[in-house]
């Protein structure tokens, strides 16, 4: 195939329409088909640097061993994966071993991206061949010694990774089994959800439970309905999904760029299907423990800063208003063990997501400078326990370390 | 703070001003911008105002402020109502604000034509408030040291301090150096009352006294759960931009 009749953006519609004189259809279906994986994968969430060329390399990921750049996946021959064969690249994703028996580190998440089908990878590799072609080297491997070493992603394999394509329960229905593999494969949303082992490998037994990531929390995700989605309906699950809000809560952050980039852009039935699977799955702590008395010294001090600072939004009682501030009351976000999400939230701010059904992105002021790191402390703790709410309180310490 | 009512524009310069816009537009392009999907957005991003700190003079001089306060003591004298506004901090905030950008008029378009103005359209002369200050409080002296037996306002008793500002604000004083005596008093009134009731934040107000004696709620925008509640007193007490007491946290 050659690259000249391929010089293809990213719009299906310009992409099919020029390519109907150039390419049998059945190579085009399986090129838009791979487009559709790429959504799925989300690879633009982490191979496209905000303004650049699709695909042509992305910006740093902070890991805890350190930085790791996500490189040029164009097929430029010089700087990208243009010397790449198909079998390369499905050795990649499959193996996390990639051209020349390059070891890739699992920043790149072919721990999830090994349960796809042979079928899709195929469609996948299709469409990123009709990428175009961007020059643009780029060193992947800014991590310290020892991680350095690829070698010694041989161990963590032997130690942290389970290849093997998706394996479908007959007992379940075929919805169920399309969820599934679309979370635990390509969706890869155990990569952000799942809590991570000291090797940063998923922590299978806890799937979706919740994990940490560059200053976010991303929460338990299970259908627990203490700290999970359990309390919400699959048509709210799938509004979420599509639009980035839903009655209870307004995407942020990394959550808010997946749906951009990824969920928004699924196809209906495939959202869907994530939303019955995730209210099928368990994890987490069944009971709620009691929450802080209000009489609680912290809790008065919170209550206070509450009323005069968060209220005007969030409402006296924490119900929020509905698609403009995210209701507190009830709000799994604001009970997660770790209170990472919210401390950042109060600290830095954060704008909501953008998607074409909720264009208002209303946004969350930046606290940090008015209150100090007990008040922050304080107006969470009253938060995380007040209007029905749970949680372990806040402490001034975790904040001091986020500012 | 910036209280100058811009004059209403011509058409003329109406016109001008538009053409110049054009032309600058075109040299910087960057001037006008069309923004679409999110608003532009900003971790981190705050303006905040600097919390005021007691202690030393950046504006007055040592007798400018004593002269000062003793006004300040007069137009907000201290009873069963609220303390006065030298306690209040009215000097506090205005000696800051003379030396920030009120008080150089930075933000105010500054060159003339100067005309006498009608009084709807306020000040319209080219000192800016620190000149006037130093001026005014001195000519205010002068006049006082002239005519009161060679004291200075603030020596004199609160009952002719009374009189002197009563004829001020009436202009049936003349001030030497052409200091209008009228607009001067009208000068100091205005500052006074904001430094009494502006948000503590800024150096007067202290303990939201003046919010306190009016029950009004302080630094809060909205009302959703109290609409409904009528003739109930509202139940919070007022918060200032930098939080209240019962914020603390021991
Ligand atoms: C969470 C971020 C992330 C996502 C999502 C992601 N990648 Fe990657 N990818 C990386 C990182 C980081 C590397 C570099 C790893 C290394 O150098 O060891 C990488 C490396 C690769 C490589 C090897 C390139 C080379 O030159 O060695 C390929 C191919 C690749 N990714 C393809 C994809 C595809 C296809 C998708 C979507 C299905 C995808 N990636 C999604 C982070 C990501
Ligand atoms: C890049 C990391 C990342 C990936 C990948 C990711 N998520 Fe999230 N997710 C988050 C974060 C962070 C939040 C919290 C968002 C917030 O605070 O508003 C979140 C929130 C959510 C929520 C809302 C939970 C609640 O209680 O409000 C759902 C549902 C969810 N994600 C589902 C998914 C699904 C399904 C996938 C895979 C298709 C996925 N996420 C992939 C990071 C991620
Ligand atoms: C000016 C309005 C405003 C104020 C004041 C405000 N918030 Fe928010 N808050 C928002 C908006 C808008 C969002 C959604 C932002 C997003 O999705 O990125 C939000 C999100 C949140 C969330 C995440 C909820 C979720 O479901 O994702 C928490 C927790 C939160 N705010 C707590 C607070 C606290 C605590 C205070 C006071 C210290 C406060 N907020 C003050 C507007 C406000």
């Amino acid at each position: 195939m050659s690259k000249i009749l391929f010089s293809l953006t990213l719009a299906a519609t310009t992409f099919s329409a020029g390519l109907a004189l150039a390419q049998a259809p059945d190579q085009a279906d399986e090129i838009i088909r791979g487009r559709y994986q790429a959504i799925l994968g989300d690879c633009a969430a982490c191979h496209t640097a905000p303004g650049a060329k699709p695909l042509s390399g992305g910006l740093p990921l902070e890991t805890p061993f350190g930085q790791i750049i996500p490189p040029n996946i164009t097929p430029d021959k010089a700087s990208g994966i243009g010397n790449w064969t198909e079998a390369d690249f499905r050795s990649a994703l499959k193996t996390g071993i990639g051209h020349d028996g390059k070891r890739l580190y699992p920043a790149m998440p072919y721990p999830a991206y090994t349960r796809m089908t042979d079928r899709d990878i195929g469609n996948l590799w299709s469409y990123l061949r009709t990428v175009d072609p961007v020059f643009n080297p780029v060193e992947s491997n800014q991590l310290p010694f020892p991680f350095n070493i690829r070698l010694s992603m041989m161990g963590w394999n032997m130690l942290n990774f389970a290849p093997g394509e998706f394996r479908p329960d007959p007992s379940k229905s075929a919805e169920w089994n399309r969820g599934a593999y679309i979370v635990q494969g390509p969706g890869h949303c155990g990569t952000c959800h799942s809590p991570k082992t000291v090797l940063g490998a998923d922590e299978t037994s806890e799937a979706l439970q919740g994990g940490s990531l560059q200053g976010w929390y991303a929460p338990n995700i299970t259908g627990n309905s203490y700290i999970g989605i359990g309390s919400w309906s699959e048509d709210e699950i799938v509004q979420y999904l599509k639009t980035g809000t839903n009655g209870h809560t307004i995407a942020s952050g990394p959550m808010a760029e997946a749906i951009q980039a990824s969920t928004s852009l699924m196809a209906d039935e495939d959202v869907k299907a994530i939303a019955t699977y995730l209210k099928s799955t368990e994890g987490g702590p069944a009971q709620k423990p009691q929450p802080i008395p209000a009489s609680d010294a912290r809790m008065k001090v919170g209550a206070a800063i509450y009323h005069d600072t968060c209220s005007a939004c969030h409402g006296g009682d924490g119900k929020g208003a509905s698609q403009l501030f995210p209701a507190l009351a009830g709000s799994s976000i604001v009970q997660q063990p770790s209170s990472e999400t919210l401390t950042r939230l109060v600290l830095q701010g954060s704008q909501a997501v953008h998607t074409p059904q909720a264009k208002t992105t209303p946004s969350m002021p930046s606290l940090g400078w008015k209150l100090s790191d007990e008040q922050v402390a304080a107006v969470l703790t009253y938060v995380r326990n007040s209007w029905g709410n749970a949680a372990p309180s806040v402490g001034a310490s975790d904040i001091g370390a986020q500012r | 703070m910036e209280t100058h009512c811009l004059k209403r524009p011509t058409r003329r310069q109406f016109l001008s001003s538009v053409a110049f816009t054009i032309l600058a537009g075109s040299a910087a392009p960057v001037m006008a911008r069309s923004i679409s999907g999110s608003l532009p957005w900003e971790a981190r991003s705050a303006d905040p105002p600097v919390q005021v700190k007691p202690g030393g003079w950046l504006f007055f001089t040592p007798e400018e402020a004593q002269t000062m306060e003793a006004v300040a003591d007069r137009l907000v004298p201290a009873d069963e109502l609220s303390l006065g506004g030298k306690d209040a901090g009215c000097v506090l905030y205005l000696d800051r604000q003379l030396v920030g950008s009120y008080g150089t008029s930075s933000r105010l378009y500054t060159k003339g034509p100067f005309m006498p103005g009608l009084a709807t359209q306020g000040y319209q002369a080219p000192d800016t408030p620190a000149q006037r200050y130093r001026s005014g409080i001195a000519a205010l002296n002068a006049f006082t040291r002239e005519t009161k037996g060679g004291k200075r306002f603030a020596e004199l008793a609160p009952a002719d301090q009374d009189a002197v500002l009563t004829d001020l604000e009436a202009g049936k004083i003349t001030l030497p150096n052409k200091v209008d005596a009228k607009s001067f008093f009208n000068l100091m009134l205005a500052n006074v009352m904001e430094g009494f009731f502006a948000d503590p934040i800024y150096g007067g107000n202290k303990d939201m006294a003046s919010w306190k004696m009016l029950g009004f709620p302080g630094a809060r925008y909205d009302y959703r759960d109290h609409v409904s509640k009528h003739n109930q007193p509202y139940p919070l007490p007022p918060v200032s931009i930098a939080g209240s007491m019962e914020w603390m946290t021991r």
